[in-house]
């Protein structure tokens, strides 16, 4: 089996670098996705949230990686994206029909909440001080991202689920 | 092709899935992409052969070659496709309507001849792309906008009815659980023979709501916990009997001794033949029209 789990008592600054750097790639990606779904779908609310998402794990990924390169170059990458599932990434089945900017951005606090424990779970295996600063950057840095989402919630108006439009899908092509 | 054959993402096409959001689906393609990158063959190696209906729309989202074809018909065109191209890596999938209503009358054949294919059924129980029909693995009692008062029949139980056929490799996952089944899924590809792997993938908008992603998280039930190594035929079977009630996860059946492939029969039929071989173009223009 090609899987295999991250073992954090084993992670040097520069695994824990591109481990990060893959964990923003993925979450980049899976926002994408979500703004696709919600285009497609009809919810550009949603798809406007899901899009901000993307571009801020998009700068977080760019900035890593500029950082990766400027200490270690192009030496080789030992972790793959094998190692990891959403982990900052929002769960498949968390994207639904009709939603709205609140669902949206519950949806990206739920997953900054869990990326901020992956990172606080990293600190005290962490093998030297620089890792473990690392760990505890990124973790500071999940936990600004959900104050951020807590003031963008708190700024929406009131939810009311029975007031949602009922969208019917465009006929689309085969 | 573009792309290192080992990075998930150099499967993944530019066509926007239109499945509904939430899907189990989606889960299953990212399964796919990450199974392939784990065998890491080019993509102009790989065919992904499909039927009709939503999870048929797979291929269309990934970057190898890949073929929608006619309702229940995507076996008889995959076996046609290895046996022409032996070389090729062939994954075939489509939903439990697709595998095992309409097209039902080619999974034994495929079985029997031991075709080299990878066969990914996504059930989700209900016919989702016609907006809601009892299709063949529908719970019993099941209200559907074709059984409003519940389902008078029995399901067809996938697993079961591939073991009883011989398939050499059985297996179940879900979306619920993606490092599991992309394993699963690798592990397919590598099989020497005919996989099957039937995939619990939850409908959002007409399943039912005990087998929704969260639900199967919290019903879970990986065969490896449960001390099944996949080496015994009959113990697979006996657990297959399970499907419906209890939600196992893992390998029913890995064949320890795989026999050979059909397209392997094929090549060794045709070397054993060698020069008394009829010339291909002399046969086909006994076919040609002439003016």
């Amino acid at each position: 089996m090609t899987v295999s789990k991250i073992d954090p008592t084993h992670l040097g600054l520069k695994d824990a670098l591109d481990l990060a750097i893959l964990i923003e790639e993925e979450a980049e990606e899976r926002y994408s996705d979500f703004t696709t779904q919600m285009e497609v779908h009809g919810t550009p609310a949603a798809a406007k949230c899901f899009a901000r998402m993307a571009a801020a794990e998009r700068k977080h990924h760019d900035e890593l990686l500029a950082r990766r390169r400027a200490r270690f170059g192009n030496a080789p990458v030992r972790i793959n994206r094998s190692m990891l599932w959403d982990v900052e990434a929002p769960g498949f089945e968390t994207a639904q029909m009709f939603m709205n900017s609140r669902r949206a951005l519950n949806v990206a606090l739920t997953s900054e909440t869990k990326a901020r424990a992956f990172f606080a779970s990293l600190i005290p295996n962490a093998v030297d001080n620089e890792t473990r600063q690392l760990f505890t950057e990124l973790e500071d840095e999940e936990r600004q991202h959900q104050e951020l989402l807590k003031v963008q919630l708190a700024q929406l108006p009131a939810e009311s689920d029975s007031s949602e439009p009922h969208l019917e899908d465009p006929p689309v092509a085969q | 092709m573009s792309g290192a054959c080992n990075d998930p993402k150099t499967f993944k096409s530019d066509l926007k899935p239109i499945w509904c959001p939430g899907c189990g689906d989606f889960g299953v393609l990212q399964a796919v992409y990450r199974a392939l990158a784990a065998i890491g063959r080019p993509t102009h190696e790989i065919a992904f052969i499909s039927g009709i209906g939503c999870s048929s729309r797979i291929p269309g989202y990934t970057t190898v070659y890949g073929f929608n074809t006619v309702h229940g018909r995507a076996l008889p065109i995959a076996q046609g496709l290895k046996t022409a191209n032996p070389d090729l890596l062939v994954l075939v999938a489509g939903g439990d309507g697709d595998g095992f209503s309409i097209g039902g009358g080619h999974v034994p054949h495929a079985i029997r001849r031991n075709h080299d294919l990878t066969y990914i059924v996504m059930d989700n129980q209900i016919y989702g792309l016609t907006k809601g029909q009892l299709s063949p693995t529908t719970p019993k009692g099941e209200t559907t906008v074709t059984s409003p008062y519940g389902s008078f029949e029995e399901p067809v139980n996938p697993l079961l009815y591939c073991l009883a056929y011989g398939a050499g490799y059985v297996a179940q996952g879900t979306p619920a659980d993606l490092p599991g089944l992309t394993a699963l899924i690798e592990e397919g590809l590598r099989y020497p023979g005919f996989a099957f792997i039937n995939i619990q993938s939850p409908c959002v908008t007409y399943g039912d709501s005990e087998m929704q992603m969260k639900e199967q998280r919290a019903a879970l039930r990986p065969l490896l916990a449960e001390g099944h190594d996949g080496s015994d035929r009959i113990k697979g079977m006996d657990l297959a009997q399970q499907y419906g009630r209890t939600l196992h996860t893992g390998v029913f059946y890995r064949n320890p001794t795989p026999p050979p492939t059909y397209d392997q029969l094929v090549r060794e039929r045709q070397a054993d033949q060698g020069k008394d071989q009829p010339d291909r173009r002399r046969a086909l223009d006994r076919f040609a029209v002439r003016h």
